[in-house]
């Protein structure tokens, strides 16, 4: 485990140092003296541990020098530009360094291990969230409107009779126009039936009353009759049964509150004057320009 | 490849009738598997209930492979704020926050998803409060792992920035590298991915981009996991800065072997936008060698590379009207200014090697040379989404960047300035969405269905695609009540082959096509046919196969009658009047050569409709200039079928 941890602190304390580093390249610089750049046994490490991660085995002598090399190219361009302050105003590197500093929130929200008194509290404040889907079981058989044409409510009309005394036996396979996906679906969560059918479909079979032949259900594709044999009710689910996703959404609001809480103590820290033109100057202003 | 190929083709035979299957043997790393073999394995009388033994996949997964976050530096530099736990919670169908502050959701959720993040490491603070020993013993680290304990992360947090900037960091839990525990963006990566995962439900790839971006010169690719962090977790991702990395596809092939080796985890790459290669996506002379393409290239490539990402936001890649003055359809979503960052101009002999159907083309022409077509693809469509959103439905476009998410002025702003041209933002596409025919709802079935190409494209309407090719399909198969059961019978799905016809005999093709549920009607069904001829020159030729509203389709195999237009550009609107839900046809190839080596694909168009510009006019209430194109035909790309010849 360690080995896998190691590689990215080099990058940190490397930021580190360069920032350190640029100063004492300042001062240094005044005295004419170079400055120094140390690659240590512990940062050698880390440059092949990098490698070894990558590759799954360990670097030849000269992939090692290779790597050394250009680290220490990194350093003294990093160290030249800092000096010049080429970081400063740079719009990437400003996102990214405020980036780094949310990932120490992140960092710090995800570590704290939720109790499960803690997450059956979070379970029932957001019950809607975590609910069982409603599930159909049902048979289908579609009516291509373009097909059928002015017949299409005739048609529909005989069909249903016709399904209606087969009942549960029909043959959906064989009855009504031919159908690019399924006739039958087993347990289909009321999200997966708006994927497939769309949204209209989807709520119209909420509303059919289980072990009957009833149609014309509408959906995008066109007209079906549809025998629903099951429906299992949505339901609250123990947290035993979610404790997964309760945990994720809980670690997540947990994230977001601990951003904004570390932004607003970070604030404190600072006085913000924003100079604003006022908007009577500003017309003025333009009027003046006209 | 040969592991893929035997579970296809258990696939189409199980559950009912031996089938006219193409090839006769497939020898596989289990042994050869023959008609006889497999007639044992499976029954040939079907079973009495239609749907027993069904394992074939019957409905089509909508996903995106393609989606950066705010790990992506550069996405984060354009403002993205959002992680990839967010990405996965937007696609799984959640109301999230976009960057910019607006609510966003999707209009249904999709299946899968892949962040795939940039490949460049970034470091992580210490996991310094995860309660180890050495921590707890020192009276700081137990100070914050008690204030985290508490639920007081924020001032925890705060804490520990100001006894680092104050240069009290206690030096047992920081210091030498090796010391405390870091994590890198990659395990964070990999942890968002497993946390999402929910087989049967919404599948979470583990992935990255490799953005190999050689002198401006787009050769990403997208490294997508079949594994867990079990397996992805112990390696990096392989990146393009040497020495450590490459910007050489073959490196990065290289990497995908021994990663596969070492950590026995599947992977492969899609690689984009070769319209922005500059005529290096898909060459014939290498650029990194300028020499001509070798077996070992091919063999390489088509081994790890079995899909390519054929339309994006970043424009689309089927072909151009230059290479394809015969198309109609050729003329859409261009971005053929130049190379990625626009420091080199497009000349037209690049071309060629930039866009799918030039390359499937070429392909047969390296294959007959080679033994091997390293261009032996599938097609899928992705977002490549900077925002952490897979939102590119035209009325829910959130952008490229998040600098590009709805506002008044993103269309009409410069998206890309460059000396030598610019690159409007009305210019991005809404697109792309990948289908995949997948038996379930996982990883490892929509994994093992990319590797078997059996996928689609589509620029973002979920419409429902079938491609079939055998010798035997009849007319009469386009009435069949389960079309998917006889296709699969009598023949192969997309990205499959067909070799040595029988003689007398023509490829034969089911084809069929069904609206998006919440989209518009279909105009045409087209088959893209390439061949090779026998003067050793590739020619393409598309047939519309089927098509709406009772037009004609005349002998040259062609409808010329245009479907028309409801759209009301100021509304936003389209009407269903015109076009229709659902398309089926059996199509027999008129012009067929045993000898010759050829490829066919489908092309399903939409009828037209409201492009998103039309969308944020209209609720920006803005006039955009002339040039904004404020319709657009919508479309779906299948992978293709390839025809070898006996030897």
């Amino acid at each position: 485990m360690k080995k896998i941890l190691r590689e990215p602190l080099l990058h940190f304390l490397l930021l580190g140092a360069a920032i350190f580093a640029a100063y004492s390249l300042v001062s240094k610089r005044n005295s004419d003296e170079p400055g120094k750049i140390v690659v240590t046994q512990g940062q050698v490490a880390a440059i092949a541990e990098g490698f070894t991660r990558t590759w799954q085995r360990p670097p030849t002598r000269e992939e090692l020098e290779g790597l050394i090399r250009d680290r220490v190219q990194e350093e003294v361009y990093c160290r030249e530009a800092m000096a010049l302050g080429l970081d400063r105003d740079d719009t990437i590197i400003r996102r990214r360094l405020r980036q780094k500093l949310e990932f120490l929130t992140d960092d710090v929200a995800a570590l704290a291990e939720p109790t499960d008194e803690e997450l059956s509290a979070y379970l029932k404040a957001r019950a809607d969230t975590f609910r069982v889907q409603r599930q159909f079981t049902f048979s289908h058989v579609y009516l291509n409107p373009e097909r059928r044409g002015q017949n299409l409510s005739r048609d529909i009309r005989q069909l249903l009779a016709q399904l209606q005394q087969a009942g549960e036996k029909a043959d959906v396979a064989e009855l009504g126009d031919s159908f690019l996906l399924e006739h039958k679906f087993q347990s289909l969560p009321a999200s997966e039936i708006v994927k497939v059918f769309g949204e209209k479909f989807a709520a119209k079979l909420g509303e059919l009353s289980p072990g009957q032949w009833q149609g014309p259900v509408e959906s995008g594709y066109g007209v079906h009759l549809v025998l629903v044999s099951e429906r299992t009710e949505g339901r609250v689910p123990a947290l035993t049964e979610v404790r997964d996703a309760v945990r994720r959404e809980w670690a997540n609001a947990r994230r977001l509150e601990s951003n904004e809480k570390f932004y607003q103590e970070l604030l404190k820290r600072y006085v913000v004057t924003i100079e604003r033109p006022k908007p009577a100057e500003e017309q003025k202003k333009l009027a003046e320009a006209k | 490849m040969k592991q893929t190929f035997l579970t296809s083709l258990a696939l189409a035979v199980a559950g009912f009738a031996l089938p006219a299957f193409a090839q006769d043997h497939a020898t596989t790393d289990i042994g050869t598997l023959d008609k006889e073999t497999a007639a044992k394995a499976f029954p040939s009388k079907p079973p009495y209930s239609p749907y027993a033994g069904r394992n074939f996949p019957t409905r089509p997964f909508f996903g995106d492979t393609h989606t950066h976050t705010g790990f992506s530096f550069d996405a984060g530099a354009f403002g993205c704020r959002l992680n990839p736990r967010d990405a996965y919670r937007f696609a799984r169908g959640e109301q999230i926050t976009a960057s910019g502050g607006q609510s966003v959701k999707l209009s249904r959720p999709l299946d899968f998803l892949v962040v795939s993040d940039h490949s460049d490491q970034m470091g992580f603070f210490p996991d310094l409060l995860a309660g180890k020993p050495y921590v707890l013993a020192e009276p700081k680290g137990r100070q914050w792992f008690d204030m985290m304990q508490a639920g007081k992360g924020g001032e925890a947090a705060f804490d520990i920035i100001t006894t680092f900037s104050q240069g009290k960091f206690p030096k047992a839990i920081s210091s030498l590298p090796g010391t405390p525990a870091y994590r890198s963006a990659w395990q964070e990566t990999i942890k968002a991915a497993d946390d999402a995962n929910t087989p049967g439900t919404f599948t979470a790839f583990i992935g990255y981009e490799w953005t190999s971006n050689d002198k401006g010169n787009n050769l990403h690719r997208n490294i997508i996991f079949r594994d867990d962090g079990r397996k992805a977790g112990l390696v990096e991702p392989y990146t393009t800065q040497p020495p450590l990395g490459s910007p050489n596809p073959r490196d990065l092939w290289k990497w995908m072997a021994m990663c596969e080796e070492k950590t026995g985890a599947q992977i492969l790459a899609i690689a984009h936008n070769g319209n922005l290669s500059n005529g290096r996506m898909f060459p014939i002379i290498e650029s990194f060698t300028a020499k001509k393409i070798d077996k070992e290239y091919a063999d390489n490539r088509v081994r790890w590379e079995p899909l390519y990402e054929i339309t994006q936001i970043k424009g689309d890649g089927e072909t151009h009207p230059f290479l394809s003055p015969n198309d109609e359809f050729a003329n859409f979503e261009r971005w053929d200014k130049g190379n990625l960052d626009l420091t080199e101009m497009k000349k037209n002999e690049m071309l060629e090697a930039e866009y799918v159907r030039a390359a499937f083309r070429n392909g047969l022409v390296l294959e007959a040379e080679l033994g091997v077509n390293p261009y032996k693809f599938g097609v899928v469509g992705s977002t490549d989404a900077h925002t952490g959103l897979a939102a590119i439905e035209e009325d829910n476009f959130f952008g490229k960047t998040s600098s590009s998410e709805p506002t008044a002025e993103r269309a009409s702003h410069p998206f890309v300035k460059a000396e030598k041209a610019t690159i409007m933002g009305w210019e991005q596409t809404a697109s792309g969405y990948a289908a995949v025919w997948a038996t379930e709802n996982t990883r490892e079935a929509i994994f093992d269905a990319m590797k078997r190409r059996e996928t689609y494209a589509t620029t973002g309407p979920r419409m429902v695609v079938r491609f079939f090719g055998g010798f035997d399909f009849e007319a009469a198969d386009a009435n069949n009540r389960m079309p998917a059961k006889i296709g699969y019978a009598k023949g192969v799905p997309m990205g499959g082959d067909l070799s040595a016809a029988p003689s007398g005999k023509s490829p034969t093709f089911l084809v069929a096509a069904l609206k998006d549920p919440m989209g518009a009607n279909l105009d045409r069904i087209q088959v893209v046919k390439g061949w090779v001829g026998k003067d050793g020159k590739t020619q393409e030729r598309i047939y519309d196969v089927a098509v709406s509203g009772g037009r004609k389709i005349e002998t040259d195999g062609r409808c010329k009658v245009d479907v028309g237009n409801t759209v009301d550009v100021p509304n936003a609107t389209w009407a269903n009047t015109i076009g229709t839900g659902e398309m089926i046809t059996v199509w027999k190839d008129p012009q067929f050569d045993p000898s010759l080596r050829a490829f066919y694909y489908v092309r399903v168009i939409e009828i037209p409709t409201p492009r998103w510009t039309a969308y944020d006019a209209k609720y920006f209430k803005i006039t955009l200039p002339k040039e904004v194109p404020m319709t657009t035909t919508e479309r779906a790309y299948t992978s293709p079928i390839w025809y070898t010849p006996a030897k």
